[in-house]
């Protein structure tokens, strides 16, 4: 029986799905860290790290994610041994820093001249009042087109099998492949799975938006 | 004795077109001076190169003897207090909290002595009980009321400010008013952009008059209100309603 089949294979499908999760954490904490800096420089930065910033926003937005999985691994691995799973977080990882750098360059940019201008009249440094001003308001407004971002990541992690990432979808395949098995069935439950991921991380994060609201703020008086 | 803020000689222009054209003015400490003038004669422009926010193209600002340059600047303007037309309180932050972060950021306090500070400084502006309110659960005469206890509690030397009651409903001018007034009582040195003439001839030692990027003239209230010497500043007199009856 189908039913059979997935409960003695469930071990593997959760290890997929651990081995997305995991990569998908990675994928996001990349493109989190270089997506702020990226942004940073191009709000703040001298001209020409403004003009690097829009060309690798524009180069990584406008590769399909599997042709980057191959260029990192097939393309990468030519000059430097590298495992699929790193190959994955950084081909993903790189490109979400490009769609990550663009949401908070726009809530950067949102965050009223004049919070600015204020922490510098008490005399705050750029840096001073760019962390203790400006991010913390970007940040929250920022909370929100990352979901989005959350969930379409989660979903190219289904890519990386690709290049031999065992995720998810690749342990489904297997089973496919080594029992005969339904691929309806397989593939729903692994659907499921996904969408049980996106769900929390979306609740996860509207919660979090939620917690971080500044009081009043944005209601009519 | 020198002079508490020395503004001598500053030139500013925008692309082409010149807003200062060489101001000068000086304050003793203890001083209120209220700078009036029609829209678009470089009044806020001339705020901004005192504290630098714009620094000016030529000229200096010496407060207390020391010039204020791009080397010192962030630690001139926690001597040079700013007070914006429209507040700008931060925004993700309490009346409390907008008070304590210069503190505990800048001065390096710490949190329990920030706050008691804060709550000094919210006293002193009569809004002890919205410290815990955040900026847009704040009335503007009370946000800018926040916006000058967060000036008052880094200890600045020199008050700035600019057009503080214009972005406010008139009913609500009055309590941002007597607060200035009564540290004007207190001594603090201020020099205020604003056209409150009821605060000038009450709180200020000199009203002066700019026009077209120069200062015109300067005189005790009562005598630039009663006879101004130029017929640019009888005229503004007239515009915001205080010439005598045509
Ligand atoms: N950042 C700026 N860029 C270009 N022009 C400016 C800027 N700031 C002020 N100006 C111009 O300078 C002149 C004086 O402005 P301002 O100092 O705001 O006058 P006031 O405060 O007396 O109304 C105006 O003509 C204004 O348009
Ligand atoms: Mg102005």
């Amino acid at each position: 029986m189908i039913f059979d089949i997935i409960i003695d294979h469930l071990p593997y499908l959760f290890g997929g799905l651990w081995v997305a999760i995991q990569l998908l954490v990675a994928l996001l904490a990349v493109g989190f860290v270089l997506g702020i800096a990226l942004a940073l420089a191009e709000v703040y930065g001298p001209r020409p790290l403004r003009w690097f910033g829009m060309a690798f926003e524009r180069v990584f937005r406008g590769i399909p994610e599997i042709v980057l999985l191959l260029l990192f691994f097939y393309g990468l691995g030519d000059f430097y041994p590298i495992e699929p799973f790193p190959a994955a977080v950084l081909a993903l990882g790189l490109r979400s820093t490009a769609y990550q750098s663009q949401i908070f360059r726009g809530v950067i940019q949102a965050v009223p001249r004049g919070q600015m201008q204020a922490a510098r009249a008490i005399g705050m440094s750029r840096a001073q009042a760019v962390q203790n001003i400006v991010l913390p308001q970007a940040l929250r407004q920022a909370i929100g087109p990352w979901t989005n971002e959350f969930s379409s990541e989660l979903k190219a992690t289904s890519l990386a099998y690709v290049i031999g990432v065992v995720e998810l979808t690749r342990q489904g395949r297997y089973i496919i492949s080594s029992t005969q098995g339904n691929i309806l069935v397989v593939f729903a439950v692994i659907a499921l799975m996904y969408f049980v991921v996106n769900w929390l991380g979306n609740r996860a994060l509207y919660g979090l938006e939620r917690r971080y609201a500044i009081p009043g703020y944005g209601e009519t008086r | 004795m020198a002079k508490l803020l020395e503004v001598e000689d500053i030139r500013k222009s925008f692309g082409s077109t010149e807003v200062l054209k060489g101001v000068s003015l000086s304050l003793d400490r203890g001083e209120t001076k209220v700078i009036m003038g029609s829209s678009g004669t470089g009044k806020s422009t001339l705020l901004r190169c005192v504290n630098r926010l714009d620094p000016a193209d030529s000229g200096h600002v010496r407060l207390d003897g020391e010039e204020v340059t791009d080397a010192n600047v962030n630690r001139m303007r926690q001597r040079i207090a700013f007070v914006f037309q429209d507040f700008n309180l931060f925004l993700h932050l309490s009346a409390r909290d907008n008070i304590t972060i210069g503190l505990r950021k800048l001065r390096k306090m710490s949190k329990a002595d920030a706050r008691q500070r804060a709550d000094r400084e919210l006293d002193r502006v009569g809004l002890s009980d919205r410290a815990d309110n955040y900026p847009s659960q704040l009335s503007g005469g009370q946000q800018q009321r926040v916006s000058i206890a967060r000036a008052l509690a880094m200890d600045p030397d020199v008050l700035l400010f600019d057009e503080p009651t214009s972005a406010l409903d008139p009913e609500l001018t009055g309590e941002v008013v007597s607060v200035m007034q009564s540290l004007a009582r207190d001594g603090m040195t201020m020099l205020v952009v604003s056209h409150e003439v009821g605060f000038a001839r009450r709180a200020a030692d000199a009203v002066i008059f700019m026009d077209g990027g120069h200062v015109l003239e300067e005189a005790p209230p009562k005598e630039f209100f009663s006879a101004p010497k130029h017929d640019r500043a009888r005229q503004f007199l007239t515009a915001i309603g205080e010439g005598e009856a045509a």
